[in-house]
């Protein structure tokens, strides 16, 4: 399904990057670099008009030539961000919001882990599970 | 989008500008030349008006011009069509005018932060504009519009030709040969009747005046007084030496131009066009070098102010009366036809629309097919009329009129799908409604985007969508909508053009940044594609600034993958702008942190760096510049002070003292320093100086580092550095060498040295080590501060041979790296905990003091493994390498009771060499003749000869020197320890220096050892009273012997090796007692015991002759030897004795630990009585039980010769020569109120041996029972005190026993005579009472009958207890 998945820090540094293919890793680092300037427009449209209320996930962030670019916020302004091929039509939103909810609750497992350092990279080899398993899907 | 010079507004009105061409005659070429300058570019300066302009509308409304410009131009011709694209010749030209546009080094650069992100950027984009500039100039004139058609010619005729009327006639002719001939395409006029405007140029300096006057009233007269112009000119001569200073207006102008030019002419070369028949030499002009920018002085050399105000004055003339008019006429005409045509057309062409199905209408372009822009009209088509009213409308700034009439052509062009008109017409009206004052109307941006797509996708005309964005995108920006904008330009980027691309996505990424929220990451990002677009183009310079904008976004956020591509492309092209200084920045930090890239990225970015680095290092040889490889890990340095020992010389073996080799270890840091401890204590009298601190011979982080270590001249310093290889390729190190400074004592000569060690290392991605030596020599402070190093890829050694002819193809560079150790971190005041400090660490800053002794310690003959109680001799030898005299040896252990030198007084004087002593015992022996049961020899010894008072023993050297370069050796012997097992143990050895007052008061030297101990022997004893009497005439009759009973068991568990144990000896040694004889009932001659036997040995102890004298002074101890063997071992000499006494300190402190437990819970009346018992039972007697061993080992016999200890304390206790295993001392509760003293309790099985019985007695005796029937026998009774008090004695004969079994046998004999005695007993007193029995018959009988009461003399009755039953004693009666 999705060709990136990266989570990223709330001090907007990489906790977690993997795409599939791996000899572009680049061009998905640059990808998902870049959306956080669009992660936090929304995330500062959003916190003016409906306070603490708020809905994670932040939709398309923006669509490239060959990619779309979705968006997840937590409440501890940790990002989710998946980069699905734009080939793939086959994908609804609400696919895309069971991946980010699925993401959240194997990165809230892992920060439960007592010897995890919150703000380190993610060496979770669940969490790499699934991730994996979300993006070998895509076949 | 960048801020640019110009205003929105200026910028599009200055993009559109009535355009004028120039024909001119030879001659007049001529006279403009003298000033470097040919007509179209002497104007150029002057082409904008000052003054306004008006103009009035068709509807006679006057309209003001402000600020027009025109645009004055050589006449170029070309057949060429105009082109979608720009040609190669304009290509290259946008690519110089970019690539000489560079921002200056100190340019205004602002600072934006957004977030936590400070960027600094420039907020101009120069480039950008020339750019731009450069571009709109460059647009070929195009069919669907009219503004950058000519609208007038100008003809220029110089007033020294012959007949100038005529010239302006043939210029005329060309003119029109060109405008309508059809031959040329390129030039393209406005409309039929081109403005033409006659100018005559007047040489001030050459020709007449008054003929050129008349010429010009002749033109007058000709072309009337608005068409013709007299422009005097060259007022001045061009003089040398004349340099009055005069501004030069064209070098703003020109500059460009000639870039221009170049490539332009270059242009019309390549088109083989030769206008006029001498155009080469106009372009071998042109090309000449004399009017490259170099030369600009002398452009207008010859005009003067004045002459500057003529052409302005021209300028105004030819725009005001000349050219506004003839615009304002066309407009008058073609309103006209158009409103003429209006009322028909509309429905004339709506109706032939209608009837004809629009397939009729305007014809169908035949030429272009109507997919790419639909149809073209021919030039004067009416479609085309309301354009071209809308262009000039446009072009004198009435942009209300403009709008209306694009807005209308648009129209009429998009019914028509003419789609390029249309996009044409959509732009303008777009530009037009933004440029109208007050804004009636929105900006109509669907309009321009309409135009974009149009002629992009339809028209394949980027050069046109790209004008049409670059208006647009300002205009946005201009509002506000940078988003719009960036947009609008990311669309324009495309793959034909690598440099519009470029620009406009630096554009683009400047739209982000200086938007509402600025989007810093978007803004990086599209730096970054803009940098890659530059460098595609050859634009260097450009892209290095691009990446270094976009770096300072990612630097440090933890996009390493981003980052390190960032640095690379910045080294890279550093490199190739030979800036190598930045590109070996750009690589390091490609290198500072652990970065992600797989392997062969990391093996290609270390090889580009080594090789830039490389070229950087061969210009300056000067200093070595920091490497970023490997990691130095600079808090796992450790130091280590002194020479690399010799593990062993020959079959010496060194002390193993301290080395690098050895990790750290807290509990053995601390063991050592207490022993140091013991040994300062001891040289200095038992106290330990205020500053002592430890010698640390190799220091490491959890050293104490706070003080300068203490280094000594011409002992070398070893600097151990940890590498570690962040990379996942291996690297190469070579000729590594330290970096340190040294200041003297005396000079301070300071100066940054190297020193030796060498060696290749290869570290892969692990930690790798290097040792690294430092030799003092001179006094000073020392202070190490790096490494220096050859660093090279790894894998690439691997892969040449190692042969020398291919070494220099490896890239090989030399660099260092600082060592800065950061000390601990502070914990100890408020500001420690707050902040974060940290402590000094000064292990690399050692101070090299004056030389110091330096010893050396060797083993010989130290064995490994030792039987339990093993005595073995070795050697030990000590060496002063140094050249200073060394005193005051002496050594600490852990194990003090494991070795001795020898006691002074009783060792013989020569130690023996080890050679000559291997096969002796260790032993100092005496042989006697074996005689049986033998009595003991003896020997009186003082314990002070023996025991050492501490853990420290002074070693016994002569004269306690040791001078430079001496050696000696001592005898050194070893008992094997008590327990099995491995044994660890540590000697200590310290020295001093014979000078005093030096800055290292002492130096040690540590040795460990590890000894296997193995079971031997278990020797067990007890005592008891002997019953008998000591009766054979020996002379202390007051004391009574006690035997003591020796198990001896043979435990070894490791049968191999050892065959048999011989008990050779045993000794005692006590104040009080002696072992005085062997008692050996089964007449061996020696005591043999194989594996897990066990033997029992039996032997008689006395009291020590009683010594008064000496005793008060001195614990004097008696060794009592009994040999089983034939030869004596002399117990109280050195190794047996030393042990002893060894041996006993151990266990007397261990023991006095334990009394003073226990000793707190005796109390007053009850102390006495049982102290009495105490005294009496008390025995004291140490017994050695001396043994060999038969070992066999390699098919070689020997003999192990050991002792072991056993203490006898009191009477009736067993002791063992194994030491139990301690028992936790038990808790003592805690008492509050003081508990009542608990009731005496006697002491009941003590007291009872307080008198000892005898009964001595004919065992049998024979009496005729016939003749005498009662037989009375008499028996002694001998009764001792055994306790040293006076003892009130009752013997009671009449006691009668209860037992059954006794009464019988009891009844058969009487006691007769007194049965009840009640005796003192004086301390160690015997007496003898005579009883007598009667017996009645014959019989056994047991006489043991009598109670012995007895009671300490002090005592009440109370304490009276019954003595001990002594064994049946029988009689045997016999009948005669």
């Amino acid at each position: 399904m999705a060709v990136c998945i990266a989570v990223i820090a709330k001090q907007n540094y990489p906790l977690y990057i993997r795409s599939v293919p791996t000899q572009n890793e680049l061009k998905f680092h640059y990808t998902v670099h870049t959306s956080l300037d669009v992660v936090e427009e929304k995330i500062s449209a959003v916190g003016k008009s409906l306070g603490d209320q708020r809905e994670l996930y932040l939709g398309l962030l923006y669509p490239t030539e060959d990619y779309k670019v979705y968006g997840y916020v937590t409440n501890s302004k940790v990002k989710f961000v998946i980069v699905v091929d734009s080939s793939n039509t086959s994908l609804r939103d609400n696919e895309i919001r069971s991946m980010f909810r699925k993401l959240h609750n194997s990165f809230t497992d892992v920060m439960c882990n007592p010897f995890h350092n919150p703000g380190d990279p993610i060496q979770s080899k669940t969490f790499d599970g699934i991730v994996s398993g979300m993006m070998v899907q895509t076949g | 989008m960048a801020k640019c010079v110009q205003s929105v507004q200026e910028f599009v009105q200055d993009s559109f500008v009535p355009m004028v061409a120039v024909l001119c005659s030879e001659e007049a070429e001529t006279v403009t030349r003298k000033n470097n300058l040919n007509f179209a570019e002497l104007l150029r300066p002057f082409c904008r008006l000052t003054s306004e302009g008006h103009i009035r509308d068709p509807n006679n409304q006057v309209q003001a011009v402000k600020n027009l410009r025109i645009c004055v131009n050589n006449v170029v011709t070309s057949p060429n069509t105009t082109s979608a694209a720009l040609n190669p010749a304009q290509r290259q030209l946008l690519n110089e005018v970019v690539l000489s546009c560079q921002p200056q080094e100190g340019a205004v650069t602002n600072v934006i932060t957004a977030g936590d992100y400070h960027l600094k950027f420039s907020a101009s984009t120069p480039w950008f504009e020339v750019y731009r500039e450069s571009f709109l100039q460059s647009m070929p004139a195009s069919d669907h519009e009219f503004l950058n058609h000519y609208l007038a010619c100008l003809l220029v005729v110089s007033s020294t030709e012959a007949v100038p009327v005529e010239q302006f006639l043939k210029l005329s002719q060309e003119q029109h040969r060109i405008q309508h001939s059809g031959e040329y395409t390129s030039p393209k006029w406005f409309i039929p009747n081109t403005l033409k405007y006659y100018v005559l140029l007047h040489d001030m300096n050459e020709g007449d005046e008054q003929r050129a006057d008349a010429v010009y009233e002749d033109m007058k007269q000709r072309y009337g007084p608005q068409g013709c112009y007299l422009l005097k000119m060259n007022s001045r001569t061009l003089s040398v030496g004349d340099d009055e200073q005069i501004p030069d207006p064209w070098s703003q102008y020109l500059h460009k131009s000639s870039l221009q030019n170049q490539v332009s002419t270059i242009a019309s070369f390549t088109c083989n066009l030769n206008f006029f028949g001498r155009d080469p030499m106009q372009i071998s002009f042109s090309r000449d070098p004399d009017r490259s920018v170099g030369e600009t002085g002398s452009r207008g050399a010859c005009l003067t102010l004045n002459d500057h105000d003529h052409i302005r004055q021209f300028i105004q003339e030819f725009t005001f009366r000349g050219l506004l008019p003839h615009i304002e006429k066309n407009i008058r005409q073609l309103n006209d036809q158009l409103v003429s045509r209006k009322g028909l057309s509309r429905s004339l062409f709506t109706a032939t629309k209608k009837w004809f199905g629009g397939g009729k209408g305007p014809e169908r372009s035949i030429s272009e097919p109507k997919s790419t822009s639909g149809l073209l009209y021919p030039p004067e088509a009416p479609e085309l009329q309301i354009r071209k009213m809308a262009d000039l409308c446009f072009l004198i700034q009435h942009y209300e009129l403009a709008y209306s009439c694009y807005h209308t052509a648009k129209k009429d062009f998009l019914s028509d799908q003419a789609m390029l008109y249309a996009a044409g017409a959509l732009e303008m009206a777009a530009v037009s409604a933004f440029l109208q004052a007050g804004a009636p109307r929105p900006y109509p941006a669907h309009y321009m985007d309409t135009a974009i797509q149009t002629y992009r996708d339809v028209c394949k005309n980027m050069v046109l969508a790209e004008r049409c964005a670059l208006f647009s995108s300002e205009i946005l920006k201009s509002q506000g909508k940078y988003s719009e904008a960036a947009t609008l330009l990311i669309k324009l980027t495309s793959e034909d053009s690598d440099l519009r691309s470029a620009l406009l996505l630096e554009q683009t990424a400047h739209c982000f940044i200086n938007m509402r929220n600025p989007m810093v990451r978007k803004f990086a990002f599209y730096m970054i594609l803009a940098g890659h677009r530059f460098g595609k183009a050859g634009q260097k310079r450009h892209a290095l600034r691009c990446y270094c904008q976009a770096m300072q976004v990612y630097k440090e956020r933890g996009w390493s993958l981003a980052e390190d591509h960032i640095n690379f492309t910045v080294g890279r092209q550093s490199f190739t702008l030979h800036q190598p200084e930045n590109a070996v920045t750009a690589f390091r930090q490609i290198f500072t942190h652990d970065s992600r890239q797989p392997a062969t990225q990391q093996g290609a970015f270390l090889r580009e760096y080594l090789y830039v680095y490389k070229n950087v290092i061969k210009g300056n040889e000067v200093g070595l510049s920091q490497l970023p490889l490997p990691c130095i890990l600079s808090s796992a340095t450790r130091v280590y002070f002194g020479r690399e020992r010799r593990l062993a010389e020959g079959e010496k073996q060194a002390a193993t003292h301290v080395s690098l080799d050895q990790e750290y270890d807290q509990d053995l840091a601390a063991m050592w320093y207490h022993l140091e401890e013991q040994l300062v204590a001891a040289s200095n009298r038992g106290i330990v100086p205020g500053n002592f601190q430890p010698t640390q011979c190799c220091l490491n982080s959890q050293t104490d580092n706070l003080h300068h270590p203490l280094a000594v001249v011409e002992e070398p310093i070893i600097v151990e550095v940890t590498f570690r290889n962040p990379l996942k390729v291996s690297l190469a190190l070579s000729n590594l060498s330290l970096l340190w400074n040294f200041s003297g004592d005396g000079a301070s000569s300071t100066k940054e040295k190297m020193t030796e060690e060498l060696s290749q290392k290869a570290i892969t991605n692990e930690e790798t080590l290097a040792r690294l030596k430092l030799l003092p020599h001179r006094t000073g402070q020392l202070n190490i501060v790096g490494v220096v190093y050859n660093l090279s890829a790894a894998s690439l050694a691997e892969m040449t041979p190692s042969t020398d002819g291919n070494a220099h193809y490896l890239t090989v560079v030399r660099g260092k790296q600082d060592l800065k150790i950061q000390g601990p971190r502070l914990n100890q005041t408020k500001e420690d905990k707050m902040l974060v400090r940290h402590g000094p660490d000064r292990r690399l800053e050692p101070i090299i003091t004056p030389p110091m002794p330096l010893m050396e310690v060797f083993f010989l003959q130290f064995p490994t493994a030792l039987l339990c109680g093993e005595i073995r001799k070795a050697y030990v030898e000590f060496c002063n390498v140094s050249g200073v005299a060394l005193c005051g040896l002496r050594v600490a252990s852990t194990h003090p009771e494991f070795f001795t030198f020898g006691s002074q007084a009783t060792t013989p004087v020569t130690p023996l060499s080890p050679t000559s002593a291997e096969n002796c015992s260790a032993y100092k022996t005496l042989a006697t003749p074996p005689h049986l049961g033998s009595v003991a020899s003896e020997m009186l010894v003082s314990a002070e000869d023996f025991s050492q008072p501490s853990s420290v023993m002074e070693i016994p050297i002569d004269g306690s020197t040791l001078q430079p370069g001496e050696s000696t050796q001592l005898p050194l012997w070893l008992r094997g320890p008590d327990q099995e097992g491995v044994h660890e143990i540590n000697f200590l050895f310290y020295y001093e220096s014979t000078e005093k007052g030096i800055k290292i008061s002492h130096r040690v030297l540590r040795h460990t050892v590890f000894i296997c101990a193995s079971r031997s022997l278990s020797v067990q004893a007890s005592a008891c009273h002997s019953s008998v009497l000591p009766q054979d005439g020996l002379d202390d009759k007051g004391s009574s012997g006690t035997l003591v009973f020796i198990d001896v068991e043979n435990i070894n568990t490791n049968e191999v090796g050892v065959r048999e144990f011989h008990i050779v000896q045993v000794s005692s040694s006590s104040q009080n007692w002696r072992l005085n004889k062997f008692i050996n009932p089964a007449k061996d001659k020696d005591c043999k015991l194989t594996s897990r036997e066990r033997a029992k040995l039996c032997f008689r102890a006395t009291r020590c002759k009683p010594r008064q004298a000496t005793s008060d002074a001195v614990e004097k101890y008696t060794f009592a030897d009994l040999n089983l063997g034939n030869e004596q071992i002399i117990s109280s000499t050195t190794p047996c004795g030393d042990f002893f006494f060894r041996c006993r300190q151990r266990v007397d402190v261990a023991s006095s630990s334990c009394k003073s437990q226990s000793s707190v819970s005796t109390e007053d009346i009850a102390s006495d009585i049982t102290n009495i018992v105490k005294k009496c039972n008390e025995l004291d007697l140490n017994i050695i039980v001396i043994w060999k061993a038969y070992v066999v080992e390699d098919n070689k016999q020997l003999i192990l010769e050991g002792q072991l200890h056993v203490a006898l304390q009191t009477i009736g206790k067993d002791a063992s020569s194994l030491t139990p295993k301690e028992e936790a001392p038990e808790m003592v509760l805690l008492k509050f109120k003081s508990e009542l003293p608990p009731p005496v309790v006697l002491p009941s099985v003590e007291l009872s041996q307080l008198i000892k019985t005898n009964l001595h007695y004919p065992e049998n005796y024979t009496h005729p029972f016939g003749q005498s029937s009662l037989c009375v026998v008499p028996v002694t009774l001998t009764l001792s005190n055994c306790s040293l008090v006076h003892v009130d004695v009752l013997i009671d004969l009449r006691h009668k026993s209860t037992s059954p079994e006794s009464l019988e046998v009891h009844s058969s004999f009487t006691w007769v005579g007194q049965t009840q005695y009640k005796l003192e007993l004086k301390p160690q007193e015997v007496l003898c009472l005579t009883l007598r029995a009667c017996f009645l018959k014959a019989g056994v009988y047991n006489l043991n009958t009598p109670r012995v009461f007895a009671r300490p003399a002090e005592q009440g009755a109370m304490c009276e207890t019954s003595q001990q039953a002594a064994t049946p004693a029988l009689i045997i009666i016999n009948n005669a």
